[in-house]
């Protein structure tokens, strides 16, 4: 009996801490729709759960009241004025609910002054992030990673390229669903700068759960620097088995689904690769970015992520390291 | 007044109206270009042929070319012999007229690539070659251009411009202009940068090459560009106006008609679609495609530019003819390029400086609802707009245009401009595509189908001062090949079916018409035959894009298949089967 | 009488039920390629007595897989075969839905078609895609004239509809007596 009980003390205590991690927490915001939603949760916990409180204080009072007195019963007029006192209040609460997540929805979806125009394209099982620009040479695609400036709410347009995926960044915003054949939208203000991490929250598929999104916040300067470093060119390689790994990239199948800025290869079924070592994850999430993993994704992308569309493309060991060497590159 | 001088006035002026007379130049009896002349206007003054005698009008005699694919070729006619260039594999014939049944003088037969056949957009077509002081010069498909000696068919010079490799292609039919031939690159489905290139008429060497996208200096665009819309002003719009590198990839191939003005010393031609045909993968007004450039043909240096199309939606290349004229505008004569262009407006321009001055709908749009004179922007229907996922319905005109590449005439005599076009409308979906070189690079669905009125062909003559259509015949097929004016006020042209058919240029009244043994989409031409009499010839033989659905023999359970096509003819295999013979007629027994 | 009868209806139930069971494998790692030696022939002709070239076990089992062909009908699209083939129906290249065959279209010669490419513009894929995803490649393509499990193949695509759905499409034997099976309908 200790035992269980020593067990349940510690489900709870985990459970209990789940929250605890700043990076993909709905219990930390760091930007104004997160905090806006955040305050209505607060807002409903607190009003729900004294409620319930209530609910839970008149049943004990109910069953543990005694029947010394007899059959004495409340008279009509106290039981008719205990409840229309408690309907009201009841009426009240919710009404001041209603308000506030109309007022906080409204929140959400205004119109945000100047935002910065994101697309997001959600395909199984990774995100294309477009910077949109009035001016088009200025038309940034990157995949997994979105980056923001503090301070500067970014509207987010959403699409998807298959079937239905939801977008979720718990420490910005709340969720919105990716759909196919319709343009949603998301608004999103960070206040703080940071790491946080987002995650496709509709099941869309076998990897459904390795679909994540690397968020980080930067100040203004940095972003702007970050967004002119993205928009140049891969860098060319230098040494000769980079280079021999440029042309492996290039001549066999990898071109026909990865763009690299400043190569021949053009596809866009796949995540664009042009500054893939500038990234912190591999693979949506699933992975580090580092050589050792890179060649293990390059060797076997199935036995990482079975059903995703990557083959394991046959080649030497040799082509394979040169292949490393030259996407290590890719700053 | 006195008998001395009126007999000296009598003679006065008889020798005045004697010197006027032998002023007059002969008629051109050849035809020694595909667009006939550098106005491209399709004219001949040739008037054996008549109204009256058209009737009469029978075959003098035929040539296989051996080739069943589809024949856009015009022949071209230099003293006493024809020259055909035929489709894949490109054999050049020459006939000698000087003999009974045109016999062949020689042939010439390249060795293009058979993989260019994989390649090729729209079937493996040759527009036709250019004779130029004794040689025969004309374009294999996997994009060699080739000099032949005209008299013994032996090839003087070979240059290659094309790579099959990246979906590249020649089909066009080349221009001299001042001892520079002119040769423009296909493949905008298949992602290839558009480009011009002048190749020394002797020698065969480039001596400029202008492409159709990247930064100005590849463009040849320098102090002397100087064009008339704001839009078209800025550094390296070539690049700026595309997301990055997409221009590398973005079509704007010159693969159809180009003009020369002489007293300007310019040549004028338009840039094809943009690549892919999917939009949204390319925001920015995609300069320079679907657009038309006026250059120095000396040194290729662009004078001035005008994007009939920016942002191009559905595939509106800009590569048709561009008719130079004189005609009165606001009162006064300007010199002016009349354009039936393929987002289905009828364009005059002025060709000194590229300003619109007029553009007024030949067909049904609703995809363009005008051109703002003041920007020179096309303004696109928002019901209309695309996105990739998404189909939108009932797009008007369609990726082939209101009209195509297939070339319209011009008479002086009654002043309209002869425009065979299609009469069509589609439903068009985007989709993402990867570009992956060799492959096309299209990103599109569609689906073709008859416009208002239900035909699928209109033969149109438009009034370009009065700005409207003095008449328009409707056709059952789309009218894929071009139109030759005449001086004996005829109007000919070929249908899908195979009839060549002569029409009175005044009303539109249809005066002869010949079955041909199979679909006709080559461009009519007459010439004066070394015996002194009119003939009038044309290739016979149907493919070309639409008429894929004949060539390849595709399966119309597909809607889609044949670029849309499929929907719009599925009729097509019944009515004509693949041919590839050049058909001369005159009036018998002179 | 009630228990039994209860007995029954959960037996049938459960079979109904294990009947869904691994019903099919997906296989994401790539099948053994096909041993040497099996390559199909490109012309029937061959000197002297002919031999009968096996149709390969590998090509059948990739037909019969709806996960194979499903991505094979994926692969359509991203490689731009729809660029030239259309929708089946053909454009640049011949159409793949009906019973008219350059090359041979059992599975083994499509496949090889894929790979080696063909002399008239068909372009090689060797070296470019990987030898699993030609074969769920071909296994789409032989979909496509009605020659695959009718409930192997895909459903229809969400997109503009532009051919007869693939599960009602009739069987085109690429060795059938009559190619032209297919009437021309009127505009």
């Amino acid at each position: 009996m200790s035992r269980l009980r020593g067990w349940s003390v510690a489900a709870v205590a985990a459970a209990g801490t789940c929250g605890c991690n700043r990076i993909q927490s709905a219990l930390a915001p760091a930007g104004d729709q997160a905090r806006d939603i955040g305050t209505i949760w607060e807002l409903m916990l607190w009003i729900c759960g004294s409620t319930y409180l209530l609910v839970l204080v008149a049943l004990a009072f109910a069953m543990l009241r005694g029947h010394g007195d007899g059959h004495r019963v409340a008279g009509e007029r106290t039981i008719e004025r205990g409840l229309a006192g408690w309907v009201l209040l009841i009426a009240g609460l919710l009404t001041v609910l209603t308000a506030a997540s109309f007022a906080v929805d409204r929140r959400l979806h205004a119109t945000p002054e100047n935002p910065l125009k994101i697309q997001v394209t959600a395909k199984q099982w990774w995100w294309q992030v477009d910077y949109l620009d009035p001016d088009p040479s200025r038309h940034l695609t990157t995949a997994n990673e979105l980056r923001l400036p503090r301070d500067r709410p970014a509207e987010i347009q959403l699409r998807s390229a298959d079937v239905i995926h939801s977008l979720w960044i718990p420490a910005l915003a709340g969720k919105e669903d990716l759909i196919p054949g319709r343009e949603n939208r998301i608004v999103m203000t960070p206040r703080q700068t940071g790491d946080f991490r987002g995650q496709c929250a509709e099941f869309c598929g076998l990897q459904h759960a390795k679909m994540a999104l690397d968020v980080q916040v930067l100040e203004p300067a940095a972003f702007a620097q970050w967004r002119n470093a993205q928009l140049a060119p891969a860098t060319s390689p230098v040494s000769a088995s980079a280079r021999h790994g440029e042309r492996v990239f290039v001549s066999a199948a990898c071109a026909l689904c990865h763009r690299i800025r400043g190569t021949s290869a053009g596809g866009v079924s796949g995540p664009e690769l042009t500054h893939l070592a500038s990234r912190r994850t591999l693979a949506a999430g699933t992975l580090k970015m580092d050589r050792g993993t890179l060649a293990a994704w390059l060797a076997d992308p199935q036995a990482h992520k079975p059903g995703v569309d990557m083959p394991a493309v046959p080649m030497s060991a040799r082509d394979r390291e040169a292949l490393v060497d030259y996407l290590m590159g890719l700053r | 007044m006195d008998h001395e001088r009126k007999r000296y006035l009598a003679a006065t002026l008889a020798m005045a109206s004697t010197c006027a007379f032998a002023a007059t130049p002969p008629v051109r009896g050849d035809w020694t270009m595909a667009p006939g002349d550098y106005a491209n206007t399709r004219y001949s003054g040739l008037r054996e042929i008549t109204r009256a005698n058209v009737g009469k009008l029978s075959v003098a005699f035929t040539f296989s070319t051996g080739v069943n694919r589809g024949q856009e070729a015009a022949p071209i006619v230099a003293g006493d012999t024809m020259y055909i260039v035929a489709p894949f594999p490109n054999t050049v014939f020459a006939l000698d007229l000087s003999k009974p049944g045109a016999p062949m003088k020689w042939k010439y037969q390249p060795t293009p690539e058979p993989a260019a056949q994989g390649v090729a957009c729209c079937d493996v077509v040759n527009r036709g070659g250019v004779f130029w002081e004794g040689k025969l010069i004309f374009n294999t498909l996997d994009g060699k251009t080739i000099a032949l000696d005209a008299g013994t068919g032996k090839p003087l010079w070979t240059t290659r411009l094309g790579n099959i490799h990246i979906g590249e292609t020649v089909t066009m039919a080349p221009m001299v202009v001042k001892d520079k031939v002119l040769v423009g690159n296909a493949g905008g489905e298949f992602g290839v940068r558009g480009w011009l290139a002048a190749l020394d008429a002797d020698t065969g060497k480039v001596a400029w090459k202008a492409w159709s996208t990247g930064p100005d200096k590849d463009v040849l665009i320098g102090p002397g560009f100087k064009p008339h819309y704001a839009s078209d002003k800025g550094k390296d719009l070539g690049i700026a106006t595309w997301p990055p590198d997409a221009w590398k990839i973005g079509g704007g191939t010159v693969w159809g008609w180009i003009s020369y003005d002489p007293e300007l010393d310019l040549i004028y031609y338009g840039t094809a679609n943009p690549g892919p045909w999917n939009a949204e993968q390319r925001p920015g007004d995609n300069k320079w495609t679907a657009g038309l450039f006026a250059r120095d043909p000396d040194t290729g240096q662009a004078r001035w530019f005008y994007q009939f199309t920016p942002h191009d939606l559905f595939d509106y290349d800009a590569v048709n003819e561009n008719i130079l004229l004189t005609l009165p505008v606001g009162g006064k004569p300007r010199k002016v390029i009349a354009r039936p262009e393929r987002n289905g407006f009828f364009y005059l321009l002025d060709r000194a400086t590229g300003q619109v001055l007029s553009a007024d709908p030949f067909f049904p749009v609703n995809a363009i609802t005008g051109i703002d004179l003041a920007s020179g922007r096309p303004q696109y229907n928002p019901e209309k707009q695309p996105a990739t996922g998404r189909t939108t319905r009932h797009v008007c005109p369609t990726s082939a245009g209101a009209k195509d590449w297939n070339p319209s005439a011009w008479s002086p005599r009654t002043g309209l401009v002869y425009i065979p076009h299609s009469n069509l409308c589609m439903d068009w979906e985007p989709v993402e595509v990867n570009y992956i070189a060799g492959t096309p690079y299209i990103g599109a669905e569609t689906r073709m189908y008859a416009a208002k009125g239900g035909h699928r062909g209109t033969v149109t003559a438009w009034d370009p001062v009065k700005r409207k259509a003095a008449w328009t015949l409707r056709e059952d097929l789309p009218v894929w090949s071009g139109a030759l004016a005449t001086a004996g006020d005829l109007v000919f042209y070929g249908t899908m079916d195979g009839w060549f058919k002569a029409l009175d240029a005044r009303t539109g009244k249809l005066l002869w018409r010949f079955k041909t043994d199979s679909g006709i989409i080559g461009q009519p031409v007459t010439y004066r035959g070394p015996d002194g009499h009119q003939y009038v010839a044309v290739l016979s033989g149907i493919g070309g894009w639409p008429g894929s659905v004949v060539v390849n023999n595709l399966d119309t359970r597909d809607k889609t298949g044949g670029g849309g096509w499929n929907n719009a003819l599925p009729d097509l295999p019944q009515r004509t089967a693949p041919g590839g013979t050049l058909y001369v007629f005159a009036i018998p027994d002179r | 009488m009630c228990s039994r009868f209860r007995t029954a209806s959960a037996v049938a139930l459960a079979v109904l039920l294990l009947a869904g069971c691994e019903r099919e494998r997906r296989e994401y790692h790539a099948a053994p390629t096909q041993a040497p030696g099996t390559q199909p022939r490109l012309s029937t002709l061959q000197p002297g007595a002919d031999q009968a070239t096996p149709a390969s076990a590998i090509g059948r089992h990739y037909e019969n897989n709806a996960y194979h062909v499903s991505q094979g009908s994926k692969w359509y699209r991203w490689f731009n075969c729809n660029g030239c083939h259309g929708n089946g129906g053909g454009a640049i290249g011949p159409a793949l839905m009906d019973a008219r065959w350059r090359y041979g279209g059992s599975i083994d010669e499509v496949h090889a078609s894929i790979m080696d490419g063909r002399p008239n513009g068909m372009p090689s894929w060797r070296g470019k895609l990987t030898d699993q995803q030609a074969w769920q490649l071909s296994a789409y393509v032989r979909s496509l004239s009605g020659n695959v499990r009718k409930d192997a193949v895909p459903s229809r695509l969400d997109g503009m509809r532009s051919t007869p759905p693939l599960t009602q499409l009739p069987e085109l034997d690429p060795e059938g007596d009559d190619p032209s099976a297919h009437t021309v309908p009127q505009p």
